[in-house]
């Protein structure tokens, strides 16, 4: 068994993402072309954030010490800020040389290893530094992520001039563990789900683990060198150094990033605010209708049901009677109707905040004009529009482009937040945020839709993350996927539906099909599981009709 | 389950009602970077519900660490404005001062650590001043405190510890630590030979003097170590050439810690100008997305210059917002330039595009409140100018990292980003007058952030309203550049 599973994982993983879907978390996709990330600040003709240079983060560290976890991490952060990012993981290479089922001699990772050992280890080596070089030179990739476990303090300082002599700037972060018990959690969390270890008790599969790596790598020296940039982070995150970090604006990002990371795990879920009143005006911001209200009292009586199952599967699964779940934190935005649809959880004592930033986009003159007249009035914005409906700007409306770069801190605090999250906002907030978990290229998430009768699960994991859906029982039809408030910005007709899941689904379709929740286990379920025909998540929006909407 | 609460209001017959009653709504203050609701240990399971939830707010005192002239006094008090600006209740606690009254004007030997009457003093000062402290945090809504001294000795900080965690505070030691001497002269220069316990000194004695005194705690200073391990901190190493950031609780605290890595003290400069006068400026409209007038486009052409003449040679990096008359404005100029949504005007939904007289006219109770409780009020549909603040939060991350930034943005927008540089107040900041085809240039120094207006001689409208009246835009002759009213009050 290799010390890094991840190609593993990657290809035998069950919800390998398909391209063309954006339920599946496409954070170890390459982008089929150019085009602008989610919260890109602009767009230069190289394709790189021109006030900061190229970077090599290179990761340090034993394996099961939760590299992998910071490397995915990173990449997903840095893409949605539009950074060209691609994490290399040596361990790919490693395997790629020596086969499927072939191993690397015992010897490979001691210091006085064979000639022939050396040798090999050279040659894995050459061969992924060429390609980050490549990546970084003549595909004008700014960050390319090495993932290996450089052990040598010897080594890293070869690496960093090496890059140096390039141009580029080496990052090490290095993960470190002095507390066992995390250590522990890691191998039986992401290692010994592997084919070697069937059949096994888990202790004796962790323990033989360690061993294993403790024979493999038996030299290991933590990073000291104060003339190298690197982040160090001690258990989790308990503890950071940061040496020679400032040395431009990625670096800085990076490690407040870093700061924020933790590798505990914790559900993420989004629901819709309940439909207002009769006023589906932006800047009216209207309170809830009585059918808004009702929805905000299913909508939490779903979830909370639906968390005390969970809570019962675990106790079922061994845990003891006393288990309880991470507490639940409910986000809303300062918009009436996402206060008051969280109103009914707050009077059951769930902690409430509100996040000003959390506003739906803003629709500029579309502010309650039907999708007819926009086009009549404004056909050349339409047709920019359709041509790239995700950094098109109506006339003082924002993107959602705008919207994702006014959403960073939120993607921040997220990480951070250690509790189970319950977000309630505007689609358009939504889409956005749900994007950035789950990778969804720019393109893609204009069109993302979330009917009202779902609960959106996310589902963290070290090395991709899962949606899951909670369907919301009985909500009158009229509910479901048409939005009221919803505006009525045109999205381009089915052409784009070809490159997104299922095709231009109709969101009715989705409707009143209840989720299968076979076994509520915890990350068990996927919405590809669920066999739902056309309900798929999230779907395409609804295509354009030429009439006003209700 | 309970059941369901009574909708809170009955469903209204007139929508159109509704949609014009005033719109005051108060964002609670320090709303945008609360720390992360967390659970308590088991010891205090008494104060959650039952559901889980946290209860309290979290509060946190900034302990300062490090032997004088690290530049923890400065540090200490753009933390505490950053948070102000961030309406989030802070306030600085220095020791010093607390000694001073006792001591005013003490020579070296006081800080002597064999000298008991000294060391009872001092403690003493650090006393009173943690006991003001505990007793301000008891008040609802103030959050941050930063408690300024040298707290060199491990038994200070673990006294500090102990009386902050039976008051459930928490704590966030940061500590300065430098070795350049080089820096360390400069700070002594710059900053002792103004410190109140100098005044009226010679300077020359004066930094003698406090070079002794700095020996005095260097004998017994004990950097935050392997035994603190438990306690959240961060220590700043040479200026940020390394940070080491232990045990992070929440959010903000990582805001906070992100924020100190972002400090710089490379000199540089901050230029700031409103757009062009545009032709809503002259029609008295508010908002929009107008061009330029004829004289807004003569002040675009004039700007090159009037930066050129401030600036010199240095490399500079133009902001703008992406509406037409910030870019119009900053077209001649011939530096790289960054457009940036953040720097948008304040949205004034519904009331985009009308004069304050029609607001008036139309909104007569909004505008009063507008009046009342400017910063905090919130166009209906819009922002307010805490809203605004809030947008702009990334953006001084990215003007502390950088060096020398022009921006071209607009009245509201500029107001926030100066009350930030100048630590203007809440009540004050979205009053002040900022004229048109003005070049303000800030540069922000240890105690003081500098200021320096350049009028560029083309006349324009004032859109400057004064409180309770309803001014029109008036026409202002001469060169507009004449300083605000409360300039000389801001500069902390």
């Amino acid at each position: 068994m290799d010390t890094l599973l991840t190609a593993d994982l990657a290809a035998n993983a069950p919800n390998f993402r398909r391209r063309t879907s954006t339920y599946v978390d496409a954070i170890h996709d390459l982008p089929e072309k150019e085009s602008m990330a989610p919260a890109q600040l602009y767009s230069t003709e190289s394709g790189r954030l021109f006030h900061s240079g190229r970077i090599v983060i290179a990761t340090v560290g034993l394996p099961a010490r939760g590299k992998t976890h910071t490397s995915v991490a990173l990449a997903r952060y840095l893409r949605w800020l539009g950074v060209k990012t691609r994490i290399f993981h040596l361990g790919d290479y490693r395997r790629a040389h020596v086969g499927q089922n072939g191993d690397v001699p015992e010897d490979y990772f001691f210091v006085n290893a064979s000639t022939s050992s050396v040798l090999l280890r050279n040659k894995i080596l050459k061969k992924c530094r060429e390609d980050i070089f490549n990546f970084l030179n003549h595909e004008n990739g700014q960050i390319a992520i090495y993932d290996a476990v450089n052990p040598l303090c010897t080594g890293r300082r070869a690496l960093a001039k090496e890059f140096e002599k390039q141009g580029v700037h080496t990052l090490f972060v290095e993960s470190v563990c002095t507390d066992e018990r995390i250590i522990e959690e890691n191998v039986r969390s992401v290692k010994i789900s592997s084919p070697d270890y069937i059949g096994w008790e888990p202790e004796d599969a962790v323990k033989d683990y360690l061993k294993r790596i403790n024979a493999r790598i038996p030299h290991y020296e933590t990073m000291e060198e104060s003339e190298l940039h690197y982040v160090k982070m001690m258990n989790a995150g308990q503890r950071v150094v940061a040496n020679n970090c400032a040395f431009n604006y990625l670096s800085q990002r990076i490690v407040f990033y870093l700061l924020n990371l933790h590798i505990k795990s914790r559900q993420t879920y989004f629901v819709r605010a309940g439909t207002t009143r009769d006023e589906d005006s932006y800047k009216a911001d209207a309170s809830l209708s009585g059918e808004g209200q009702d929805y905000a009292h299913k909508m939490a009586d779903t979830l909370l049901a639906h968390r005390e199952s969970e809570r019962q599967n675990l106790i079922k699964h061994g845990a003891p009677e006393s288990t309880a779940l991470k507490p639940l934190t409910i986000w809303t935005s300062t918009r009436r109707r996402t206060v008051e649809t969280s109103e009914y959880l707050a009077g059951l004592g769930y902690r409430v905040r509100q996040r000003s930033q959390m506003s739906q986009l803003n629709p500029g003159v579309c502010e309650k004009m039907s999708e007819r007249r926009i086009r009549e009035q404004y056909p050349d914005e339409v047709a920019k529009h359709e041509q790239d409906p995700y950094h098109h700007r109506y006339p003082r409306a924002e993107s959602y482009h705008d919207l994702a770069v006014r959403l960073e801190p939120i993607i921040l605090e997220l990480e951070r937040e250690q509790n189970d999250l319950l977000i309630i906002a505007h689609e358009s907030v939504l889409r956005v945020l749900y994007g950035y978990l789950m990778a969804c290229s720019a393109t893609a998430i204009p069109s993302l839709s979330f009917p009202r009768d779902e609960i959106i699960e996310i589902i963290p994991a070290s090395y991709n993350n899962q949606a899951k859906r909670i369907s919301i029982p009985g909500l009158p039809d009229r509910l479901v996927p048409g939005s009221p408030e919803d505006i009525s910005i045109p999205v381009p007709p089915s052409e784009m539906g070809s490159r997104i899941g299922s095709g231009a689904v109709s969101p009715m379709s989705g409707l009143g099909t209840p989720v299968l929740h076979g076994s509520p286990g915890r990350g068990t379920q996927t919405p590809e599981g669920s066999g739902r025909e056309g309900g798929q998540l999230p779907l395409r929006r609804q295509a354009p009709t030429s009439e006003p909407r209700g | 389950m309970p059941p369901p609460p009574p909708p809170t209001s009955a469903p209204q017959e007139n929508g159109q009602a509704e949609q014009y009653k005033p719109n005051l709504r108060k964002v609670p203050q320090g709303d945008f970077m609360r720390p992360a609701t967390r659970t308590r240990m088991s010891s205090h399971s008494k104060k959650t519900n039952g559901v889980g939830v946290q209860v309290e707010e979290t509060r946190i005192c900034v302990v300062m660490v490090g032997l004088p002239a690290r530049g923890k006094s400065l540090i200490a008090q753009k933390v505490v404005r950053y948070l102000d600006w961030l309406s989030i209740n802070a306030k600085c606690f220095n020791v010093g001062s607390y000694r001073r009254t006792a001591t005013p004007q003490p020579a070296a030997s006081f800080f002597d650590f064999s000298n008991t009457e000294g060391e009872r003093l001092r403690k003493a000062a650090a006393e009173a001043a943690v006991n003001d402290m505990c007793q301000w945090f008891r008040s609802p809504g103030h959050l941050i405190a930063v408690l300024d001294a040298t707290n060199s000795t491990k038994s200070r900080r673990r006294w500090i510890k102990e009386r902050c965690d039976s008051e459930g505070i928490e704590t966030l030691f940061v500590e300065s630590k430098c070795d350049d001497e080089e820096l360390i002269m400069a700070n002594i220069k710059e900053v002792k030979t103004t410190s109140p316990d100098y005044v009226g000194q010679d300077p020359e004695e004066a930094a003698k003097d406090f070079r002794e005194r700095i020996k005095m705690y260097e004998r017994v200073y004990e950097t935050l170590d392997e035994d603190e391990a438990d306690m959240t901190y961060c220590k700043i190493i040479d200026v940020g050439s390394q940070v080491i950031i232990n045990r992070i609780q929440d959010y903000l605290q990582s805001r906070v810690v992100y924020y100190l890595m972002n400090l710089h003290i490379k000199p540089r400069s901050i230029w700031i100008s409103r757009h062009g006068e545009s032709e809503y400026n002259l029609s008295g409209q508010i908002g929009g997305d107008a061009d330029l007038s004829p004289r807004g486009a003569q002040y675009a052409k004039l700007l090159p210059g009037l930066v050129s003449k401030s600036a010199g040679d240095r490399p500079l990096t133009v902001w703008t917002s992406t509406l037409k008359r910030t870019a119009q404005t900053a077209h001649n100029l011939p530096y790289e330039k960054l457009s940036w949504k953040a720097l948008d005007e304040l949205d004034s939904g519904v009331c985009d595009g009308m004069t304050y007289a029609q607001i008036e006219a139309k909104y007569p109770q909004d505008f009063a409140a507008r009046d009342e409780d400017k910063y905090n009020y919130r166009y209906l549909g819009g922002e307010s100018y805490r809203d605004v603040v809030i947008r702009l939060e990334p953006i001084i991350m990215e003007l502390e990292r950088s060096e020398n930034i022009l921006i071209v943005t607009h009245q509201a927008v500029l107001r926030c980003i100066y009350a930030y540089f100048m630590g203007v107040s809440q009540e004050q900041s979205p009053w002040m007058e900022v004229p048109l085809h003005c070049l303000i240039k800030l540069t922000p120094h240890a105690y003081k952030t500098e200021e320096e207006r350049m009028s560029a001689d083309v006349p324009a409208v004032s859109t400057w309203r004064e409180k309770g009246s309803k001014a029109e835009h008036a026409q202002t002759p001469g060169p507009s550049a004449r300083a605000s009213p409360m300039i000389g009050a801001m500069s902390k």
